[in-house]
């Protein structure tokens, strides 16, 4: 194993793709995407705004097991309340973070049931809290902190935040912008493959392989050519992911 | 001249106060949000009143006190958007929905707060225009479709919430009502106070009136909106209420693991902890009396050190 956790490269590789002025949220489990913003700040986007339901550019000394609460976010340039839930997503964001339970081949995110129906579930998921961010944001990012063929199927029971539901069709007939931009999960970088927008595999993380991704990912992953290895943190990224935005070591 | 008119109720009070209020089946709002700012102590004069098949709804995040109404079995439906204790699930909730024994309505964060700034303001939806995609609106019961009267475009309404008491927690606040958050953040407990028919507040400390006067834009919550508060030490606890003290997440993850032992067909343990810690708790010195000394120093110093 290499000498960084497999969240610190999740939160690397995410930080990386966050660009300066943008503004964008994380949601409450979300110590991954927040470490990703507060890295992004540090390296390349100084001025990258922060504004979930109810805060604007807070600034944590650490990472919490949730980022939703005075923890984490009771420093900050503003404080709201959830009436700002109704601004933030008519107006929409740049950039917003999923996770589920279970993630499909077109991005859908599952956080509801698995097996059964809503009411007579096998198994109940927590629900979510906000689900205007996915289709009000011009893009999102998903970030599992499992890769298995339990959680990665071809098509989840629910769809509480969607991705490209079934495809360029569904996805355009619904009326729908954006969609997912990647998934970074622990074993590669997954993106969309522009004609059918399903999953393929974009970048592979050095710790991990092609034969592996695909061992462990429940559909078929579209063809892609260009397959290479994700870059690892480099020695000033891990400096200051370690000093500055995770001196407890969360993420380790 | 006659006294103005105080809020301010004893702890030995809250029993009688909630049964006044609530009736079996009624609609109950829980101010905070998952871990912070809960009104845990009056959940538990809930469940110690014994009120049965209530609705429960909240801020968009809700997690140990609405699994510990749905544990001692005061619930019949939630219109919580996400029941989590953020790094692991709900057990009695996830085992309730599973088991059939509550409906757990498929709502989303807009469609509970739109509700409730409906009800705040008097009409009966909210309009929506964000939900595309998903699957919650076509499941959600407060949701329906509606047509603008301007522009012709079809668009979400949400129904108006409209709990029958709301049950709330701020740092301070006078014996007139009025509260005053200190936490950063305040949830939707402005809007679930506007909303409800009446509103219970559990404050950490009453101050006087002349400290509300002093500073009027911090008054979170005006009196006019609130009927009733009490002050009790760590009323929020295990949740956290800062800046005075922080989570008690070792509290919350003991609960869980026996939740989570019931769920898998070993409920003696969450009987135990229900019967002695919750219900058999006389008062809440007598409930924050069973905690190690030293958790809540510590609890008030990760509050002071952040």
């Amino acid at each position: 194993m290499s000498d960084y956790s497999i969240q610190e490269l999740q939160a690397v590789l995410l930080s990386r793709e966050l660009k300066n002025g943008e503004l964008g949220a994380a949601g409450a489990a979300a110590a991954i995407p927040m470490a990703a913003i507060l890295l992004a700040r540090l390296t390349h986007a100084p001025d990258l705004q922060i504004a979930g339901e109810m805060f604007v550019n807070p600034n944590p000394t650490q990472l919490w097991p949730s980022m939703l609460d005075d923890r984490a976010l009771g420093a900050c340039e503003a404080a709201e309340t959830f009436l700002e839930l109704f601004g933030h997503s008519h107006r929409g964001l740049d950039f917003f973070f999923h996770n589920g339970l279970q993630i499909d081949a077109h991005g859908n995110i599952n956080l509801h049931h698995i097996g059964g129906t809503l009411h007579e579930p096998k198994m109940r998921g927590p629900g979510a809290a906000n689900i205007s961010y996915a289709g009000q944001s011009k893009r999102f990012y998903i970030c599992p902190t499992v890769h298995s063929r339990r959680n990665f199927v071809e098509r989840v029971d629910f769809i509480t935040s969607p991705g490209y539901l079934d495809g360029p069709e569904s996805f355009a007939a619904a009326g729908m912008n954006g969609g997912p931009h990647l998934c970074v999960s622990p074993l590669a970088v997954l993106d969309f493959d522009p004609d059918t927008l399903r999953m393929r595999i974009h970048s592979v993380h050095p710790h991990s392989s092609v034969e592996e991704v695909v061992e462990n990912t429940g559909f078929e992953l579209g063809a892609n050519r260009n397959v290479h290895m994700s870059k690892p943190p480099t020695r000033d990224e891990l400096r200051l992911l370690r000093e500055i935005v995770d001196p407890r070591g969360y993420l380790r | 001249m006659s006294e103005r008119y105080t809020k301010q109720i004893a702890e030995n009070e809250i029993g009688a106060c909630l049964r006044a209020q609530l009736s079996d089946g009624d609609l109950l709002a829980i101010g905070g949000l998952f871990k912070q700012g809960r009104p845990t102590a009056l959940v538990r004069e809930v469940i110690k009143a014994d009120f049965k098949d209530l609705k429960v709804s909240s801020s968009p995040g809700s997690g140990f006190d609405v699994d510990l109404l749905i544990a001692t079995g005061c619930v019949a439906e939630t219109y919580c958007p996400a029941v989590t204790l953020e790094e692991r699930m709900c057990p009695s909730f996830r085992h309730a929905v599973e088991e059939g024994r509550i409906r757990a309505h498929c709502v989303d964060a807009l469609s509970v707060v739109g509700g409730y700034l409906a009800s705040a303001n008097g009409v009966p939806f909210q309009p929506v225009a964000a939900w595309k995609g998903s699957d919650v609106p076509k499941h959600n019961p407060l949701v329906a479709h509606i047509t603008c009267p301007f522009t012709g475009e079809t668009l979400f309404a949400t129904r108006a919430l409209r709990p029958k008491l709301a049950l709330i927690h701020a740092q301070e606040g006078d014996v007139y009502g009025n509260l005053r958050h200190l936490s950063t953040m305040t949830y939707a407990d402005q809007m679930i106070a506007r909303a409800s028919d009446f509103v219970i507040a559990s404050v950490d400390r009453i101050v006087a009136p002349d400290d509300i006067l002093s500073r009027p834009r911090e008054t979170s919550v005006p009196n006019i909106y609130v009927d009733a508060i009490v002050e009790l030490p760590y009323a929020a606890h295990p949740s956290g209420s800062f800046p005075h003290y922080s989570i008690d997440e070792a509290y919350i993850d003991a609960y869980a693991d026996l939740a989570e032992a019931a769920r898998k067909g070993a409920p003696e343990g969450l009987r135990m902890f229900l019967e002695q810690d919750v219900s058999g708790c006389a008062s809440q010195r007598d409930y924050l009396s069973r905690l190690p000394d030293t958790r809540l120093p510590a609890l008030e110093e990760e509050a002071r050190n952040l």
